[in-house]
């Protein structure tokens, strides 16, 4: 029997899509279960001390410079306008917020999109909470944020209290809690120093960010 | 040269599939695409509803082009959606750069820039190319060649629509908090 010759092209052509998607989940899968190494770290290592950072100020566009560890627990949340899970957390932030739960920290959104794209995001627009660039590539490198959202605790004394994804308002509390633990007994702690492995939007878009 | 414009039209027809079935897994975030091209303030409900029904599109004309090769209607039709694509490639390009396309829904965390323009334009020259006279005989199909490159075609929307969800919940993972 002599197969006709679109049936046999569709069959070759469905075969290759199949194997491409087959390609797609067994990289996820690999990097779920951490048998790849192509997944970078997320977040700064817990307990170590947190780097300085520098950022455009939207509110007022001028260069701040923060240094974790002056005594004020800090919250940083690395977002971006343009992701539906960091609008979720811009918005949890803003009830917390709201709600007097963040009145003891120090909380700082921070995004490698310009100001202008602050306007696509009704939860970006509305906030109070103050909003920066990341001015610098090395300040994502140093907090490796390879994706947003990521939220960091930062204790009074600079030291990295917890750093993961975060969306809801039970770990924007967690998270909070976190900053004002008391300071750990023991070792001395340490600096951290690793660099990402691959480069993110983030890192990508700080060299520029003082274009806008 | 039947074979390079059945590989064509075949191609496109698995990759219409792709994008609807990944696009189907997360509506609401392909949504917030089309809002970039909606200038004016439309209700998320709407919004959504318009994702689903560009997913859709994308699907059924993939599984219709696949599955009824002698329809020559169809190789028009695709061809106007790689027009499309390139329509929105070089409109995002000029006024949403750097944002997501969701073009593939998860599967894919393409932006729109300059590679994306040259990447429709691609698109739209492969589905010129399907649109080549290809002899009656080579598409012959009988109705049981129909049921079954229907049915793989089914599972290939269906294999795109997982491959997206589970990408994209692995980029959600659990937090970690440390306490001392």
């Amino acid at each position: 029997m002599k197969i006709p010759l679109y049936l046999a092209v569709a069959q070759w052509t469905l075969l290759f899509a199949f194997g491409l998607l087959l390609i797609v989940v067994y990289r996820q899968l690999g990097r779920a279960l951490h048998k790849t190494d192509t997944a970078a770290p997320l977040g700064p290592e817990v307990g170590s001390k947190a780097a300085s950072l520098e950022y455009s100020r939207f509110a007022d566009d001028t260069v701040q410079y923060l240094t974790p560890g002056d005594g004020q627990p800090t919250l940083l949340a690395f977002v971006e306008p343009t992701c539906l899970s960091c609008e979720k957390l811009v918005l949890a932030l803003g009830t917390a917020e709201q709600a007097g739960e963040l009145s003891d920290l120090r909380v700082l959104l921070l995004t490698s999109s310009p100001k202008s794209y602050l306007k696509i995001s009704d939860a970006f627009r509305a906030t109070r909470l103050e909003c920066g660039r990341i001015l610098a590539q090395a300040t994502a490198q140093a907090y490796r944020a390879t994706s947003t959202p990521l939220l960091v605790a930062i204790d009074r004394d600079g030291v990295v209290r917890a750093a993961a994804p975060a969306i809801q308002l039970a770990e924007v509390r967690t998270f909070s809690r976190a900053c004002l633990l008391p300071p750990p007994a023991g070792e001395p702690i340490p600096i951290t120093a690793t660099a990402p492995q691959h480069e993110t939007d983030l890192e990508a878009a700080a060299p520029a960010a003082g274009a806008d | 040269m039947d074979v390079l414009v059945l590989c064509a039209k075949t191609a496109l027809a698995c990759l219409l599939i792709v994008a609807g079935g990944a696009k189907l897994s997360d509506p609401a975030s392909f949504a917030s695409t089309v809002r970039l091209f909606i200038p004016l303030r439309v209700a998320w409900p709407l919004l959504s509803a318009i994702a689903v029904a560009v997913s859709l599109g994308e699907l059924a004309v993939g599984l219709a082009s696949l599955t009824l090769p002698a329809i020559t209607a169809l190789n028009a039709l695709v061809l106007a959606i790689a027009c499309a694509f390139v329509a929105v490639s070089a409109i995002g390009y000029a006024f949403h750069r750097g944002r997501s396309c969701r073009c593939f829904g998860a599967l894919s965390q393409r932006k729109f820039d300059a590679a994306g323009v040259l990447r429709s334009a691609v698109i739209a020259g492969i589905a010129a190319v399907a649109l080549a006279h290809v002899g009656a005989a080579a598409l012959q199909l009988n109705a049981t060649a129909r049921v079954l490159l229907l049915a793989a075609a089914g599972l290939l929307a269906l294999a795109a629509f997982t491959a997206a969800r589970v990408r994209g919940a692995g980029s959600e993972p659990e937090p970690k908090v440390v306490t001392q």
